[in-house]
């Protein structure tokens, strides 16, 4: 995998890389890449994809409230808040 | 022992002594990231029985044997399995100071049972790692080897219990992380069925491939934990009860259980060839049938596995922006600015490769070739099983091609890390239960097997891991004896 | 010509209790962070669990939008870092969505078309992001609350259509019980896709507009944006692929910068939660959900009830009200009484008290009970509407009231004879005056009778009564000009006169129980009406229907402007129980020989006139010669007066049964006095113009009446609505977009008979899309007037527009 596309993928999952860091991720990630090609070999054909292995029932749940007891806990683990609003900086 | 454990939070002098040798020995092995019996059984008064009650158990109620097993027992609970008011930083740097303020099901049911955890064990960050060398709070060292991994990433996990801090600990298998760490400290592992035990509380890694599991020092221990913990629950809609005619199927030993064998090169080291070759002569010696199985699909294991659980990583681990909890970068002029800094910041190599990897794999135009062939190829896997399962009641194979390796340039590198899940990766791609069992040592080290059952067969696991564990009880590492043989406790 | 594609995303929240994933409350307008837990936050290691009636929701309005109904659905995660999104990706559905190719039926200024249902799927809502100063504030209060997404494939041509369907599926919504359907509060949003295509080329380069935070921003932004799409084109460029957000401060779309990386969504299935099989158990619970829905209940209120479709509208579209309004009728109320009340005194008293239907002293029961007492008789319809107000001041029962107030009506015609009696015998006087032939007293001899009755008796019956005793039949004759009223001059030329000539003759004629009063009220010939005419004879008009003697009025009009003023007259007094009856005559009677007067038109007409007057049939009429012509869409064609065996002049367009009868634009008793109905009427009068076209009309000639304070256009256009749209000063492209820049309206119709809809023709569906309004059947004239009578009706310029398309 080259840079370019390391550093849009990088973009997409917003991680910032530095260039020592981006150097060793590319080659990490182009090993693996490299590595998952041998997926190829295996004839897939008409075989469904696994999506939930085992998960085959319904599952839904009432909708009855659960009354949110822990919203005030929540905030205190919220780096900055204010007037009970989470805050994060935005210079425009 | 049981009367030891049973008794040693409950008295101050006991609690006591016990809390400063477990402090003693953590110091050498890194195996607690925070040690807190008096939070623990805070914890168990105050919380569970309403932990409990929100996640409702549909069915299979475990026996009262494994109620009475596990309460009073102190335990310990992985770092990313939340635990009212614990820490809960999953190895990261990212969740160093955050404190959870909700207590995983799984726990909630022990608790309730009248178990206390005791404290957070180390882990590779998020769970990503097989040496628990990519944790960024902690380093944790065999008990048999200081020298040596305890594998990962459930580690700390594995090694306080091995070490004899406490009598089991709550781990979690992504492609192996409980078996493995088991098998490299000599322990008893078990990755439950998918879904049979409850993930609420569990920080998702790759979802679809992951459970919370078991590490003991017995079987009967592991068992009974396990029993308290699963069943359905209405917190985690993937959840599972146990089909109704498997609810209560017992472990007792039976006769004719044909045992399937994986033949031919399987790539592993002369030890721990020489050992599954030995294990197999054990079992045959007690009577099991071996039949020798095929597994064509074993080796596309390790890339489909890592293509699914890097691409379901690459999605649960985007909430950690440093915007709700967590590490919040000293200075940012937006919100995107904060979201990469605390994302540069909190996160390590192996987690970023991951991340990268898992969205490479997602982009449109790479998904068809990368994560739909391998959810295909997964499903090849799941075939292969279920025909072997048609001729065999379980399968016994290896966890890991080598012993317990060493630590940083002296072991294995990442990417030989990674080829060496090969083995354990398969139940979690089938979502079928494993459970990995000490097998004595080799060259001083323990040597670990694993069985695999069809799925809610754990009780198949059960019954032949308690034949062989008189034949080869789980080793003592020679410097951690039993805390009951190194101080004395009030009887 | 271009062609313009417009595709809504539309998005609702749904009315559940909860979270789709979690039991935090999905409610509004609390603190913030308060309705939060760690499965909404995104807390580490919680999961999602799926709220089953948001399921049920989602399915029910995919079902109610006709789509096809998957079997087996699930979830897929949305890969997209946003600051409001906890997890940092939006649980959705994109390979399974829940519904697919459905439609939804529209219509827009009669041109009907089925807008086709994309797709519906269900997904988590983000939290909200204020922005302040230098930070930004997060409230997660919103974040999980069930969304559904509703995508429509590109059929919508205009920012009006677009409009119309947003508000029908608002209205599904909410009949639906899904939805609240508010724009303002974000519960409803829509997003659009727009492009422009020259005609026949398919599909243009597609544009995303956003925050459109009303269905009419919708239709302003999407006008707006094929506006600007057409002129890049129109000036050889191309439009550029983007999303723009329409700004409602300066009225445009502006480019909205998003980085190109940012749209890869990466989506893959959702580990979390299960596939989902909607098997027969969940589907017939959806089926039983399935309220019969607006349109549907619209057509069969028409049917069953006999309801117009302006009546069916009104009551359909709120499920409320529509529940109601049955409910009412299965308990006892006539549904036309039921219907009428409903839209009028109940509408004015829940106005008054600012109160809903269903939360009013107004229960179902006391209402059918209501309109059950005056159906019986037991009161009238004055003491009904005292009643109806009792009810909201005193919250008794109606029947309780009546009693309480002693306003049960004397229903007893012997009883009230006896007090009839009384006053004939007490008004001597009054009574000869009337026998002499003046009838005006009988007002006051029917309020004497009302007093003794302390206001019980139905002073309709009273009149009935005394006109019995007095034997007397009152047709007020009013001349308004015309040849009819005219004579021959010496030089042969008709000019202007009064009936009272004619009246002599007819006056010898009919029986005498009948009494003319005759009231003049001008001296002019049709042609030379003007406004203020108008507005004496409505004044007239209304001043005889309400001192209550009257059996019918005739008005003797001239032929050229019978059709305007017939029509007028419809619009202002539709409902009326008197029947009013319009006359003319195209040449005025002349005095040759006896035989030739009574045989000559303008006596037969005037003749045939009161006899219809006289026939207690209600509404506005017109006669002529033979003929009982309806007063709407009303066509002066022919002079066939030459010959009695000719059909006469008139003839109805369009209609298959006359209608004499139905709702007035000007609803109720005329609140303007004589000098202000005259202002009023010249002032609406002057603002508008009717244009017939025809080829080589030059389009700056309509700029420059728009430049002279026209601001309501009627074109008769040719056939089904064609006119010439070409780039050449022949056109009248230019001056509708002048006139669009400035509010004026273009109502359209025909200079032949047949429907106006623009259907037939591309010329016809440019004008359309240009706003032209296509007034269906109607006719010039009838237009005209309808427009006059809603002009006077209405507050405002929206209020036009309804009452506008109500005629249709």
């Amino acid at each position: 995998m080259n840079i370019d596309e390391l550093l849009l993928t990088a973009e997409l999952a917003q991680l910032e890389l530095t260039e020592s860091e981006s150097v060793a991720l590319a080659e990490a990630v182009s090993q693996m890449v490299d590595y998952f090609a041998r997926m190829q070999e295996v004839d897939v054909d008409g075989l469904p994809p696994t999506t939930h292995a085992l998960l085959t029932e319904n599952r839904l749940r009432p909708d009855t409230v659960r009354e949110s007891t822990l919203a005030d806990n929540l905030l205190e683990s919220a780096p900055d808040v204010e007037d009970r609003f989470v805050v994060i900086p935005n210079v425009l | 022992m049981e009367s030891y454990w049973k008794s040693v939070l409950s008295a101050e002098s006991s609690r006591a002594a016990y809390q400063s040798a477990v402090t003693a020995r953590n110091q050498q092995l890194g195996a607690f990231l925070e040690f807190d019996p008096e939070r623990g059984a805070a914890v168990s008064a105050e919380h569970c029985l309403e932990a409990v009650n929100r996640g409702q158990r549909a069915g299979d109620n475990p026996p009262d044997s494994a109620l009475a097993t596990v309460e009073r027992l102190p335990f310990a609970v992985k770092d990313n399995i939340a635990v009212d008011t614990f820490s809960l930083t999953c190895g990261s740097r990212m969740l160093e100071r955050f404190r959870s303020p909700y207590s995983a099901t799984a726990v909630a049911r022990l608790c309730a049972a009248g178990a206390t955890v005791v404290g957070k064990t180390n882990m590779d960050e998020f769970g990503m790692g097989s040496a628990t060398e990519n944790s960024a709070l902690a380093q944790t060292h065999n008990p048999f080897d200081r020298s040596r991994v305890a594998g990962g990433s459930s580690g700390g996990s594995a090694v306080a219990v091995a070490a004899g801090m406490v009598p089991f600990a709550l781990g979690s298998d992504t492609g192996g992380s409980i078996r493995q760490p088991a098998a490299f400290c000599g322990v008893y592992g078990l990755k439950p069925t998918y879904g049979s035990v409850s993930r609420y509380g569990l920080v998702a890694y790759a979802s679809s491939l992951e459970g919370i599991g078991v590490l003991a020092s017995s079987v009967d221990l592991t068992e009974a934990v396990f029993q308290v913990m699963r069943g359905q629950d209405e917190m985690d809609h993937s959840s599972l009860a146990t089909p109704a005619e498997l609810v209560g199927a017992s472990s007792v030993a039976q006769t004719g259980t044909r045992v399937g064998v994986l033949t031919g090169d399987l790539g592993l080291d002369d030890q721990v060839a020489a050992g599954y070759q030995r294990s197999i002569e054990v079992l045959q010696q007690l009577g099991y049938r071996f039949e020798r199985v095929e597994l064509p699909t074993l080796e596309y294991c390790v890339p489909a596995y890592y293509t699914i659980a890097a691409a379901e990583a690459s999605a649960n681990l985007a909430r950690y922006n440093g915007v709700r909890y967590g590490l919040r970068p000293d200075y940012a002029e937006n919100p995107e600015e904060l979201v990469r800094a605390a994302r540069e910041q909190g996160f390590g190599p192996e987690v970023k490769l991951r991340i990268l990897l898992g969205t490479y794999v997602l982009r449109s135009g790479f998904q068809d070739q990368y994560y739909l062939r391998a959810q295909k190829i997964r499903t090849a896997i799941r075939n292969d099983l279920t025909r072997i399962f048609q001729s065999v009641d379980l399968l016994f194979m290896p966890v890991f091609p080598v012993q317990a390796f060493g630590h940083g340039a002296e072991g294995l590198s990442p990417f030989q890390q990674k080829l060496a899940d090969r083995f354990t990766s398969t139940a979690n791609l089938s979502g079928l239960p494993a459970l990995a069992l000490p097998m004595g040592l080799e060259n001083g080290l323990p040597l670990g097997m694993q069985l695999m059952a069809p799925a809610f067969h754990e009780h198949r696991l059960f019954q032949v891991a308690r034949v062989l564990e008189e034949e080869l009880p789980p080793p003592v590492p020679p410097q951690y004896p039993p805390l009951w043989q190194s101080h004395t406790v009030p009887e | 010509m271009y062609q313009s594609f417009i595709g809504l995303e539309i998005h609702i929240q749904l009315l559940t209790q909860t979270k789709i994933f979690c039991g935090c409350r999905a409610a509004f307008g609390d603190e913030p962070n308060s309705n939060v837990c760690p499965v909404c936050m995104g807390y580490p290691g919680v999961l999602p669990a799926l709220n089953q009636q948001a399921m049920h929701m989602a399915y029910l309005v995919a079902h109610a939008l006709n789509c096809t109904l998957a079997p087996q659905t699930g979830f897929d995660r949305k890969n997209y870092f946003y600051p409001d999104l906890p997890k940092n990706y939006q649980i959705s559905q994109f390979a399974a969505p829940l519904g697919t190719d459905g439609y939804l039926d529209v219509e827009f200024h009669r041109k009907k078309k089925r807008v086709r249902i994309h797709e519906v799927h269900l997904e988590e809502d983000a939290g909200k992001m204020i922005h302040a100063g230098d930070m930004s504030l997060l409230d997660y209060n919103r974040a999980g609350t069930p969304l559904l997404e509703i995508v429509t494939e590109p059929d919508m041509e205009i920012g009006e259509e677009a409009e119309m369907l947003l508000q029908q599926f608002r209205r599904l919504v909410r009949y639906l019980g899904v939805c609240d359907g508010n724009m303002e509060e974000g519960s409803l949003r829509c997003d659009a896709n727009v492009s422009i295509n020259r005609r026949g080329e398919g599909l243009g380069r597609k544009v995303e507009i956003k925050n459109m935070n009303s269905s009419r921003f919708v239709r302003k932004a999407l006008n707006y944006e094929i506006a600007r799409q057409q002129e890049i084109l129109d000036r050889g460029g191309t439009v550029v692929q983007e999303t723009r957000l329409w700004n409602e401060n300066r009225d445009l779309t502006e480019t909205m910068r998003v980085k190109e990386s940012a749209n890869d969504y990466r989506y893959f299935p959702e580990p979390d939660l299960p596939p989902f099989n909607a098997d027969g158990a969940f589907l017939a619970a959806v089926e039983a959900d399935l309220v019969e829905l607006p349109a549907a209940r619209k057509e069969r209120f028409m049917r069953d009830y006999a309801l117009s479709e302006p009546q069916a509208d009104f009551l359909s579209d709120e499920k409320p009200l529509a529940d109601y309004y049955e409910d009412a009728v299965l308990q006892g109320a006539d549904p036309a009484a039921a219907a009428g009340w409903l839209a009028g005194d109940v509408r004015k008293m829940l106005n008054r008290y600012n109160t809903a239907l269903t939360e009013s002293p107004l229960s179902v029961q006391r209402f059918a009970g209501l309109l059950m007492l005056l159906a019986e008789g037991r009161i009238h319809g004055k003491i009904a509407k005292q009643t109806l107000e009792a009810i909201f001041t005193e919250d008794k029962e109606p029947e309780l009231i009546i009693r309480e107030k002693g306003w049960e009506q004397i229903t007893d015609s012997a009883r009230l004879q006896t007090y009839v009696d009384e006053v004939l015998a007490e008004q001597a006087r009054v009574v000869e005056q009337i026998n002499s032939g003046d009838a005006r007293p009988l007002g006051f001899l029917v309020g004497q009778v009302m007093r003794r009755t302390s206001g019980r008796a139905e002073p309709q019956l009273v009149t009935a009564l005394l006109k019995q005793s007095l034997g007397l039949e009152i047709v007020h004759v009013l001349s308004f000009g015309g040849a009819i009223s005219g004579t021959r001059g010496d030089d042969g030329l008709i000019v202007p006169g009064d009936l009272r000539d004619l009246k002599d003759i007819i006056d010898q004629e009919v029986s005498t129980r009948i009494r003319f009063e005759e009231v003049q009220l001008g001296r002019f010939l049709s042609e030379e009406i003007t406004p203020a005419d108008w507005a004496t004879l409505i004044d007239a008009v209304n001043t005889r229907l309400h001192t209550g003697d009257a059996s019918g009025i005739v008005i003797a009009h001239g032929t050229d402007t019978l059709a305007y003023t017939a029509s007028l007259l419809y619009w202002f007094f539709a409902d009326s129980t008197v029947p009013i009856v319009l006359t003319a005559s195209a040449v005025p009677w002349e005095p040759i020989s006896e035989r030739a007067q009574s045989g000559s038109e303008a006596v037969r007409n005037l003749r045939a006139a009161v006899e219809r007057a006289t026939s207690n049939v209600p509404g506005v009429h017109v006669v002529y010669g033979e003929q009982d012509l309806s007063p709407i869409n009303l066509k002066f064609e022919r002079i066939g007066a030459e010959s009695p065996d000719l059909p006469g002049p008139f003839r109805n367009w369009n209609q298959s049964t006359p209608v004499y009868r139905g709702r007035p634009v000007v609803e109720g008793p005329l609140e303007l006095d004589l000098a202000g109905l005259t202002e009023r009427l010249e002032r609406t009068i002057g603002s508008i113009y009717v244009a017939k076209i025809y080829p080589g009309m030059r389009g700056d000639a309509l700029i420059a009446l728009i430049n002279a304070g026209v601001r309501y256009f009627i074109l008769e256009l040719f056939d089904t609505g064609t006119a010439s749209l070409r780039e050449t000063p022949f056109s009248l492209k230019q001056a509708f977009a002048y006139g669009a820049e400035r509010g004026v309206r273009f109502f359209c119709t025909s200079q032949q008979e047949g429907i106006v809809d623009f259907s037939e023709y591309v010329t016809g569906h440019e004008l359309w899309k240009e706003g032209a309004i296509p007034m269906g059947t109607l006719t010039t004239e009838t237009v005209y007037t309808r427009l006059i009578a809603s002009l006077i009706a209405s507050d405002d310029e929206s209020e036009v527009l309804r009452r506008m398309e109500e005629a249709l």
